[in-house]
């Protein structure tokens, strides 16, 4: 694309100084608060990752690397963790950052009020061994725990207190909502919400410093198009996400490029196991597992990538994707697509010409309501029709909550990276604490015998092993019929080079913003 | 003259308590807002504790309640998105939609009134016509797509060879979304203090206004022509006065009274069609905030949006109907 | 039911024509001949009209049928053959395999019906009111214009979020395909009919004065025959002209609240739901499945505007 004339005009409109780097981005979601402990969503994560820290933190692979601690072990007898900090650390206000601020962090995020209190369940105390040492007992053996406090950010005490923070605010804003003081490598230097969120770089920052940028600024933009029309046009250097449709032409464009990953993320379809009856009345016919089994054998997952996923996702054939810690090796291959075993499977049990609703979000997931649409016919050429029922998330979680479905989509991303979180939310007996994602009511004793074992074995082959039987398990009910793990899709200008991760935080101390060529 | 008013706004209020007592019985299908407040690790005791604490486990009716005491003391609750008193946040937003509401009238009007007047004195002229019918694609054409087809011409640009040469000439370059840089003039946070915000309101206002225009225009068409053939302007043109005379200074004059009170009860569609012009330009007014809102089940905002929108209008009414009694005498004597 | 010659078939056969032939000869008629804009205006709307009443006959595939997609289909170009099945497609296909020819046809049938039914919803909703607001008064003439004068104000979009929101609460969910498109008739017609009430009751002011109505009054005839056999068809003209400007608006309203996502579902789309979803593949230069519905709305709302504007023309008799 020859930009000769525009080019130029903007040359001259925005001659800047060459070192200023200022670097903008966008994705569809602001987020909501500036409290790391205020709300558990991945947008607030991500974003207040380049900001805050935690004791250990994600590294370009995923791996987990020391941050504010430099290093841990386990405690004797799987009583807990040591983590012994790193020294010479300060916040961005100055303050010191000690093992002081590590108890008061625990005791911040684990508190009532706050939305990530759950990492913090098989927690049974904080010891300050001195003021650079601490020990997080716990009341099992916690193999995977560091993995899991990742994002568990530390805040300082002093200013919390001082500023009437001391816990996060749920129904209401305090001075944490909109204020930082982290020890990350940026400064929140203004923030509007919904509109406008400025970082700059933190000269304090106790780390080596591999980014270039002198100002970061971050702007939600919520209609697609319009995010790809300002990539486009230059007035954007980073968008998060490209529609999936948009992807192959933004990357034959001239000045942009398109990065693609896979996320973290896996969708499947739910069925409603301890229904009496469909929703219409009629008899449930997804109790019977061959019905089940034949919706997985009808899916034509290769066609739906190929169509809808612009060919950059990849099957899934069970809750994690290969990233994942834990992941099943022995079951990797999704069950294939055939629709003749399909249509067999759905005769035996009797199920042919069916009459059913598929619930789908139609805000949530890449493509959401054209996938479900895509699987409506699927469905239809085997015999079963499905009637589709999309709706706006906001919709969507109290139908399920309540009950109100027959067969629906989900998306799951394990928050630890591991292959245990899925079994504890989607597979396990439906419970308070247990099962709290599990909507269909699928109930094996089995997988609940197997998840407590699974959380407190140490010894990674043992536990591997028995990450396998419950991924053979799941497979062969056919409690869920996993699809595809999600792409991720940035669109970034040329020259901008960064890191993208499959949990798809945008991480800012990796970006360096180079001439525009 | 004082019971009539007294009526009218009597009515007005109750308007509002019908409004609101409408939005509110909405709320609880929009969806939980719940599920958006929680992450995913919830368990069903946090969704308890939360539902307490926001007090949606309160019967309808003691919800709409509580919120109308609060409201008549000037307190509209706190967004459930954003923790902060939903009061601040719209008072932040409100000046953006004013001012595209504000920049798509004027020019509604301006073109509006100009074309009018040009089609109505060439009524049988081919250019004028030519102006009639294209000015229908303005209502042909739904305005989010006007909107989005504009960001695609203006703003990313299409290539254009210049005839003759190996030059392109792109017609890109327009702002794609936002308001741009905003200063700050009286205390009122404006788009007009730079050349950039006035740039990011070209777009956008051209969108929210194209409606607005054709139909200013085709009442002011109307009305001129009904004007110009009655008896007084046959009788100046019989006195020999001159066209531009005849068309200006007494027909014209005579149109704007109906244009003018259309324009005004227009303002209503104006701030309702701002909505999807501000969701596809990401223009930070109450339109995209209302969006958002549904899109997370934020009833304090949704409810504040609403009500803000029916005093609006209820008081547009209000208005338009008092100037009616001052205006037409028979109207005082009920 | 007496009767009347009307119910003789050969009878109303002759009438109709001649009626039709009235039509013709008259004023109006006169002005349609001489005007190149209403006829043409009037062909393209009976086309279009026509092509989506016998959609079935005329589309190569049935867009609402989910057994019959393919979705390899998907996105081919119009006129080129399918990568993966060699199907060629008049105007290519949709991301989900498809014919765009088909389901534009299939789309304008759901847009033209939801637009008529809306349009005469709130005709008759309008003139009904604005009939007894002039003809009875008072208190319930008050009312009645009080409502409309709130609803004129109101938002238009809004008023229909709101019954939209209400109505797919209420509705269980496997009944809600069926339900959206009443809905829609249902919020579109609702926020409508102020223009015909204000209307008739402005025109039923004037008639209901003249000597003829009282003469009726006079010889006992009750207010309703009065009404509706006496005045109605005095005030039809300008009910005529609304309604046609109405339907365009209703079409385009349609598409409005299919991009805020109240519309018809995706699985049984209308045009504006195509436009909608067409309009997330501008960038991706898949320019058919956009470009295509939209021209066909443009010419659908534009000759449907261009007729009611020549009509409006036509009808006032000061302006001939």
């Amino acid at each position: 694309m020859n930009r000769l004339m525009t080019a130029s005009l903007l040359a001259l409109a925005t001659a800047l100084p060459a070192q200023a780097e200022t670097f903008r981005w966008a994705a569809t979601t602001d987020p909501q608060t500036m409290d790391p402990h205020a709300v558990s969503s991945a947008p607030v994560l991500g974003f207040l990752n380049n900001v805050y820290e935690g004791l250990v933190r994600r590294g370009r692979d995923m791996s987990i690397e020391g941050a504010l601690a430099e290093s841990w072990e386990p405690l004797p007898d799987g009583a807990g963790w040591r983590f012994n900090l790193r020294e010479g650390v300060t916040f961005h206000g100055g303050e010191a950052f000690t093992a002081e601020d590590v108890l008061f962090s625990y005791q911040r995020a684990s508190s009532e009020d706050s939305d990530v209190a759950s990492w913090f369940s098989p927690v049974s105390d904080v010891v300050l061994v001195d003021d650079f040492t601490v020990d997080i007992l716990t009341s099992s053996p916690q193999p995977i725990f560091p993995d899991s406090i990742a994002n568990w950010m530390m805040m300082d005490s002093g200013w919390a207190a001082e500023n009437g923070a001391e816990r996060p605010a749920r129904d209401a804003e305090n001075y944490a909502t909109r204020n930082v003081n982290g020890t990350g490598a940026f400064m929140l230097q203004s923030r509007q919400p919904d509109l406008e969120t400025v970082l700059v770089p933190f000269d304090g920052w106790w780390g080596e410093v591999e980014h270039n940028v002198t100002e970061a600024v971050f702007t939600p933009i919520q209609n697609s198009a319009t995010a790809v029309a300002a990539l486009l046009a230059g007035d954007i250097d980073l968008i998060d996400p490209v529609p999936v449709q948009d992807a192959a032409r933004v990357n034959d464009a001239d000045g942009v490029y398109v990065l693609d990953g896979i996320e973290a993320r896996v969708i499947m379809l739910g069925f409603a196991h301890d229904h009496e009856t469909l929703l219409n009345g009629d008899p449930n016919i997804f109790a019977d597992v061959r019905v089940r089994q034949a919706v997985s054998h009808a899916v034509n997952v290769p066609a739906i990538l190929q169509a809808i996923m612009g060919g950059v996702a990849e099957e899934a054939s069970q809750l994690v994707s290969p990233a994942m810690r834990g992941y099943s090796e022995a079951l990797s291959e999704r069950p294939a697509y055939d629709p003749d075993l399909a249509r067999s499977l759905i005769a035996e049990a009797g199920a042919e010409g069916a009459n059913f609703t598929l619930s789908c979000p139609n805000d949530r997931y890449l493509n959401d309501e054209a996938v479900c649409q895509a699987i409506v016919a699927m469905l239809a050429q085997v015999g079963l029709n499905a009637t589709l029922d999309a709706m706006p998330v906001s919709n969507y979680w109290p139908q399920l909550r309540e009950d109100n479905f027959d067969m629906y989509l989900l998306g799951w991303s394990p928050g630890t990276f591991d292959a245990e979180h899925p079994i504890r939310f989607l597979v396990h007996t439906n419970g308070e604490r247990l099962g709290t994602w599990n909507f269909g009511g699928y109930s094996n004793p089995r997988i609940d015998e197997l998840l407590p074992l699974i959380q407190s074995e140490i010894d990674d082959s043992a536990r591997q092993a028995m990450l396998d039987e419950a991924a053979q398990i799941i497979q062969d009910d056919a409690v869920y019929n996993t699809m595809y793990v999600q792409p991720l899709l940035w669109g970034v200008r040329d020259g901008i080079e960064l890191t993208q991760r499959p949990d798809n935080f945008f991480i800012l101390r990796w970006v360096t913003v180079g001439a525009e060529n | 003259m004082l019971s009539f008013i007294l009526r009218r706004i009597f009515q007005s209020v109750l308007v509002l308590l019908v409004v609101g007592l409408v939005a509110f019985a909405m709320f609880r299908f929009v969806g939980d807002p719940i599920d958006t407040m929680l992450g995913q690790e919830r368990t069903l005791e946090d969704i308890d504790r939360l539902r307490e604490q926001l007090g949606l486990n309160k019967p309808f009716f003691i919800q709409y309640w509580d919120f109308l005491v609060r409201a008549v003391q000037g307190d509209l609750g706190i967004s459930y998105r954003q923790g902060r008193p939903v009061a601040e946040i719209i008072a932040e937003r409100l000046p953006a939609t004013l001012e595209l509401a504000l920049v798509s009238g004027a020019l509604a009007l301006f073109f509006g009134i100009v074309l009018g007047i040009f089609t109505a004195i060439r009524r049988d002229g081919i250019t004028a016509n030519l102006v009639m019918s294209i000015s229908l694609i303005g209502v042909s054409l739904p305005t989010f797509l006007i909107g989005v087809l504009l960001i695609y011409g203006f703003g990313v640009g299409i290539d254009i060879r210049i005839p003759f040469t190996d030059m392109t000439f792109n017609t890109g370059g327009m702002p794609t979304f936002g308001r741009g840089d905003t200063g700050e003039i009286f205390g009122w946070t404006t788009g007009f203090a730079t050349w950039d915000g006035i740039q990011s309101i070209i777009l956008p206002a051209i969108t929210l206004g194209l409606y607005q225009m054709t139909l200013i225009m085709r009442l002011v068409r109307a009305e001129m022509l009904e004007v110009l053939r009655a008896d007084y302007i046959r009788f100046a043109r019989a006195r020999g006065l001159g066209d531009r005379a005849i068309n200006f200074r007494h027909a014209l004059k005579n149109t704007m009274v109906p244009v003018i009170t259309v324009t005004g009860l227009q303002l209503g569609s104006i701030i309702a069609f701002a909505i999807i012009t501000e969701t596809v330009f990401q223009w930070p007014g109450v339109g995209l905030l209302f969006i958002n809102a549904i899109q997370f089940v934020d009833i304090p905002v949704m409810a504040a949006y609403l009500m803000l929108i029916s005093v609006m209008f209820v008081a547009i009414n209000l208005i338009v109907d008092l100037l009616y009694v001052f205006i037409d005498p028979r109207l005082r004597v009920s | 039911m007496t009767d009347t010659p009307d119910d003789i078939p050969a009878v109303s056969e002759a009438r109709a024509q001649s009626r039709l032939a009235r039509a013709w000869d008259s004023d109006v008629g006169y002005a349609f001949r001489h005007s190149p804009v209403a006829m043409i205006s009037a062909i393209v709307t009976l086309t279009l009209i026509l092509a989506a009443v016998f959609a079935p006959l005329i589309a190569p595939h049935d867009p609402f049928n989910p057994a019959t997609l393919n979705l390899l289909n998907g996105l081919t170009a119009p006129g080129v053959p399918s990568a993966f099945t060699g199907e060629t497609f008049l105007l290519g296909t949709d991301d989900q395999g498809r014919d765009v020819f088909s389901t534009i046809l299939y789309g304008m049938r759901v847009s033209l019906f939801v637009g008529f039914a809306a349009v005469t919803f709130a005709l008759v909703l309008g003139v009904t009111l604005g009939l007894i607001a002039a003809y009875v008064g008072g208190w319930t003439e008050t009312i009645i214009m009080r409502i409309a004068d709130i609803q004129l104000t109101f938002p238009s979009i809004l008023v229909a979020m709101l019954i939209f929101g209400i109505a797919k609460g209420i509705t269980p969910i496997e009944y809600r395909d069926q339900v959206a498109i009443a809905v829609l008739i249902l919020a579109i017609g609702l926020s409508d009919w102020v223009q015909f009430a204000r209307v008739v009751r402005g025109a039923t002011l004037v008639e209901k004065n003249k000597e003829y109505v009282q003469a009726a009054r006079l010889i006992g005839r009750s207010p309703f025959v009065i009404m509706a056999r006496h005045i109605l068809p005095n005030v039809l003209s300008p009910v005529l002209v609304i309604a046609t400007i109405s339907l365009a608006l209703a079409i385009i309203a349609e598409a409005t609240l299919s991009f805020l996502g109240v519309g018809a579902p995706p699985t049984e789309p209308s045009l504006g739901t195509l436009i909608r979803i067409g309009q997330t593949f501008l960038f991706s230069g898949n320019w058919w499945i956009l470009v295509f519905p939209a021209a066909t709305l443009l010419v659908l709302a534009l000759s449907v505007n261009l007729l009611g504007d020549w009509l409006r023309d036509a009808l006032n008799p000061r302006l001939r």
